[in-house]
């Protein structure tokens, strides 16, 4: 879940008076949301994924005034059908980065806190729903230190005065030396090619994207008006993250004007704002969540969530805000109804209770083989499925195969496959307790795993060992055949050979002629691998229940 | 008792009082030992001590020779008897030391350099005898006398006086007597197969032990913590008629992640996150149908491109909301094909889960998760409340919830615990109802609640011995024996 920081005062600014630090923390926890902390200068909010518009402190106070009935703010448009910049789209960008929008805001009065917030919230909006800059980046300009005609192709490696610096310089240096240059070169790689898709004007590039914008269009306290572009891999992202922008720029007060996207093959004016709607049977959204809402209560409901709503018939047409990406269908408004009414007042119901439950036919054989193992003195443990193939193969002396599931991108050597057999678990385990008083007896009934023609395989398995300087292979097989006969299996043993075991003191377990498993004395070569001092016996086999 | 103590208080009560020399004869103990013995008794009440104030007379090297060899002037006098001896002839110190204690007593005269006794009569000669055999008595440890009888000798460094405190005797208290099971019975000791037949127990008592006598427990073998509160689980859901599934670790990525609607670009999906698997590395999707209903779905959800191959990729399931999805996918495919159910369905699923963590003492890669599904008609969100704070409440376990979001349910919430006596809450699972875009139940009038839940986080709540999750892993030996039934 992303953890987002506003600076305090600024966040309480707007969500104007009567909010203090306990308030909020009520209600981000209604809305669904944490208050993960808070000190004199910042709050850190942990939001859910999917509201992303609550990454921008203007965006995040207008929900919650919303939500405590202090403002109904529901939606938003353009009425002034002139765009402010004009954008040509070459087709030379189709192969790396097609999709560009933007927006132009007038009369912007930024202060330190209002551009601090803009830009941590398009850092933030990034990173998350961006996807690390490669989905959407988003560039904030100066409008008034540039033309308004841009043209976005992929260019030769020219020279432009990057943010920050004060000398020109090329693309290619850029991704040499520039922090964010080496952060996000991959995003304009492919293959072996590198790409410079930039945004120009007549006097040069005032960003080269996705990574950086250029000195002369720097936001500064001064500036006023404002050009946003947006570019990346989705237009329909691009897209309704400008509608997104949008609402915070008329929140701060901007006038908000639309800019020309001139693609090869069609030309656009953005931020779109599409009024869209989503009908709301009021009687269905009641029974999914459980309450009576009433159509007296509902509208007001949708208006505390920040929908215009309103009554048609006995259907209820709620107006999606422009700024909620998230919302695709009838159930998420249904959950917005069920938010605003308020987890807390929804009354756990009872449900019919009438057919009778019941366990897998394997946990009830788990539960058999544990009750026997336990009443011969064995502890249950439980350990990871998850090794590597020293513990698995080499420590026991078994020859490492090709039969493990195996894993692409493990973290650490500790971790590479999955086990495929109980034994080593156990090995392990009894090597860290050498130090505890004898005998130790341990088994674990769990799963082991496989690739068997090419598939996945899963068996249950029983595993046990017992340390005891008194060991020795008679006392392995009475516990052998005290299982078995415990649960019922018919077996017979016959003599085996198993690296981990020592010669001559190792036989299998046939069931109907068929091997099942093993058991003997254990290797000394495979005690001291693992670190266990005494000797022991050991057994093995499957417990699929068929 | 200690085996020490116990020997002396059986040989006491035999032998009524005793004295220590004879008390350590009997039990064979040093007297280092049989002190510290007593001294126990002592304190428990068992034995009675006699102590006494007395002095103690040792014998100096030269007073000890005396008491073997004679005092010199008695050896001297009988040399003497009646004959004449020149003190020239003197030949050792021992001769000339008697001749001069036999003078200061005036028992000899010397004239002309010889000696000769006096006659001073048989009681002289009888009160040598007398005073030689003192310190015989003293050596032979027999001395009943006082001091005033060995002045002589203690003026001569022959003896010095020690006043001691010791122990006289020793006797047996009621207590004792009870602590042994009684006075006069003969006991009955160790129960063997004789006395049972024979029943000669009946004549005797049985001896007792002291309850209160530390000795090493018992360590019972017990099923491990985790999979006694799955076991707990599995019959908390079948009590309220949930019935078992279950289904596979290692997963495509269709089921474990498209299926549940999480988009093909979210982070969830990244390596950093999921184990993807590279033996085998990719099962291609056999539900064609069921695939492309998703593919769809997520095309017009999330304005993405939607890749099979990418569906294809195994990884190890982040959650056991796969099976619940599969169970979804094979009900609603029956359905189609005519199947009856009796509504609602409720099912459950307990199994591992699995994030690509780097694995140390804080952190690991494999956990259990449990899950639940309901599907029937008109279900609502206070179902599912009310059936997980049933489950919840059957662990002694309060519930609340909040609303949240996962990819898959819309409604969705969050239930945590609160932590008994602090402010702070744990978080225990996501719950919701499942999208129609992935159950595709609407036109059967279906719908369906599910959930999912850590459950090392439920023992982390309830036994509150358990300070972090790796150690319910290693199975330490002396971890799983202190263990306790909670």
């Amino acid at each position: 879940m992303p953890v987002i920081t506003f600076k305090k005062k600024y966040l309480y600014s707007l969500l104007g008076s009567g909010i203090d630090d306990k308030k909020l923390n009520e209600q981000v926890i209604k809305m669904g949301f944490e208050v993960e902390s808070l000190n004199e200068d910042e709050v850190l909010l942990e939001i859910t994924p999917n509201r992303l518009d609550l990454i921008d402190a203007v965006g995040f106070a207008r929900s919650m005034k919303n939500f405590m009935h202090k403002s109904k703010k529901f939606s938003y448009s353009i009425d002034n059908p002139e765009t402010a910049v004009e954008i040509t789209v070459d087709s030379s960008v189709k192969k790396i980065r097609p999709y560009i929008s933007g927006l132009a805001a007038f009369g912007v009065k930024l202060t330190e806190d209002s551009m601090l917030n803009l830009i941590n919230f398009s850092e933030k909006f990034c990173e998350t729903y961006g996807r690390g800059r490669k989905k959407i980046a988003i560039g904030m300009h100066n409008l008034d230190k540039m033309k308004t005609q841009l043209v976005y192709k992929c260019d030769r490696d020219m020279d432009f005065v990057p943010l920050g610096e004060t000398a020109p310089m090329k693309y290619s240096k850029v991704l040499e030396s520039n922090d964010k240059g080496k952060k996000y070169s991959n995003l304009i790689t492919n293959g072996k090619s590198c790409y410079y898709p930039s945004l120009s004007d007549s006097e040069g590039a005032i960003a080269f994207i996705p990574i950086l914008n250029s000195e002369r269009t720097k936001l500064t306290e001064d500036t006023r008006n404002m050009f946003v572009d947006i570019t990346g891999t989705s237009e329909y992202a691009v897209n309704k993250v400008a509608d997104l922008l949008a609402a915070t720029f008329f929140d701060m007060g901007a006038d908000v004007r639309r800019v020309k996207i001139k693609y090869p093959n069609k030309t656009i004016d953005l931020p779109e704002l599409e009024k869209r709607y989503i009908n709301i049977n009021l009687a269905k959204a009641e029974t999914q969540i459980g309450v009576d809402i009433g159509f007296n209560n509902v509208i007001s409901l949708a208006n505390k969530m920040g929908y215009e709503a309103a009554l048609i018939g006995n259907i209820i047409r709620f107006r999606v805000p422009e700024y909620r990406l998230d919302v695709i269908g009838e159930q998420d408004v249904i959950e917005d109804i069920a938010i605003g009414y308020g987890y807390d007042y929804i009354n756990p119901l009872s449900m019919f209770y009438s057919q009778q439950g019941g366990v897998e036919g394997q946990t009830i054989l788990n539960r058999r083989a544990a009750e026997a193992m336990i009443g011969m003195g064995f502890s249950e443990t439980a350990s990871s499925y998850l090794t590597n193939e020293e513990y698995n193969f080499d420590k026991a002396r078994l020859r490492r195969d090709r039969s493990a599931i195996t894993m692409k991108n493990p973290k650490t050597e500790t971790v590479t496959i999955m086990r495929t057999w109980i034994l080593p678990s156990l090995f392990k385990s009894l090597g860290m307790s050498a130090h505890e008083s004898m005998p130790q007896r341990i088994f674990e009934v769990d799963m082991a795993f496989s690739v068997k023609e090419g598939m996945p395989a899963e068996s249950y398995r029983i595993g046990a060992v017992s340390i005891d300087p008194k060991s020795n292979f008679n006392e392995a097989k009475s516990y052998v055949e005290g299982f078995l006969d415990a649960i019922g299996i018919e077996h017979s043993i016959s003599s085996y050979e198993h690296k981990s075991f020592i010669d001559g003191r190792c036989a299998e377990i046939r069931v109907n002629g068929k091997h099942i498993g093993f058991f003997g004395e254990i290797h000394p070569e495979v005690l001291k691998n693992f670190g266990i001092e005494e000797p022991g016996i050991a057994f093995e086999m499957d417990l699929s229940f068929k | 008792m200690h085996k020490y103590e116990l020997l002396i208080l059986k040989s006491v009560r035999g032998a009524g009082k005793q004295e220590l020399s004879r008390l350590m004869e009997s039990v064979g103990l040093g007297k280092d030992e049989t002190l510290w013995a007593l001294e126990n008794l002592k304190k428990q009440g068992f034995v009675e001590i006699e102590y006494v104030d007395s002095k103690y007379f040792a014998l100096s090297d030269e007073g000890r020779r005396y008491a073997e060899n004679g005092l010199p002037e008695e050896r001297l006098a009988k040399k003497l008897g009646e004959h004449k001896i020149m003190v020239s002839e003197l030949k050792s110190d021992d001769e000339r030391i008697g001749m001069q204690w036999l003078k200061a007593r005036g028992l000899i005269e010397i004239k002309n350099g010889a000696i000769k006794l006096v006659d001073a009569g048989d009681d002289a000669g009888s009160k040598l005898i007398k005073e030689g055999a003192l310190l015989k008595e003293i050596l032979s440890g027999n001395y009943t006398g006082n001091e005033d009888s060995l002045s002589d000798f203690i003026k001569r460094k022959l003896v010095a006086v020690r006043n001691i405190h010791y122990i006289k005797s020793v006797a047996i208290t009621e207590a004792g007597e009870n602590a042994l099971g009684g006075k006069h019975a003969e006991m009955t000791d160790a129960i063997d197969r004789n006395i049972i037949s024979s029943e000669s127990w009946k004549n005797k008592e049985f001896k007792t032990y002291d309850v209160n006598v530390p000795i090493e427990k018992s360590v019972p073998a017990m099923r491990h913590p985790l999979k006694r509160i799955i076991e707990h689980i599995k019959d908390a859901y079948t009590s309220m008629g949930f019935q078992e599934i279950s289904g596979p670790a290692v997963e495509s990525s269709f089921w474990n992640f498209d299926s549940l609607f999480v988009p093909q670009d979210h982070p969830a999906r990244d390596m950093q996150d999921t184990f993807y698997i590279s033996n085998p590395e990719k099962i291609a999707v056999k539900e064609i149908e069921y695939m492309n209903r998703i593919k769809k779905a997520h095309r017009n959800a999330w304005h993405t491109a939607w890749k099979e191959d990418i569906a294809s990729q195994m990884v190890l399931r982040a959650h056991t909301t796969s099976v619940s999805a599969r169970y979804v996918y094979d009900i609603m495919n029956a359905i189609s094909k005519g199947a009856y159910y009796d509504f609602p369905i409720r099912l459950f699923s307990v199994g591992r889960v699995f994030r690509n963590e780097a694995i140390d003492y804080k952190h690991l890669a494999d956990l259990y998760q449990m899950d639940g599904l309901i599907i029937g008609k008109n279900l609502t969100m206070s179902n599912l409340f009310d059936t997980l704070k049933r489950i919840y409440d059957s662990m002694g376990i309060k519930i609340n919830f909040k609303p949240s979001y996962f990819p898959f349910v819309e409604p969705g919430a969050e239930f945590y615990a609160q932590l008994p006596g602090s402010d702070s809450a744990i978080e225990l699972g996501g719950a919701g109802m499942l999208r129609e875009e992935i159950t595709g139940m609407k036109r059967n009038r279906l719908s369906a609640l599910a959930w999912g839940a850590g459950i090392e986080r439920i023992l982390l709540v309830k036994d509150t011995s358990i300070k972090s999750l790796p150690e319910l892993y290693n199975n330490n030996m002396g971890w799983l024996r202190k263990r306790r039934l909670i």
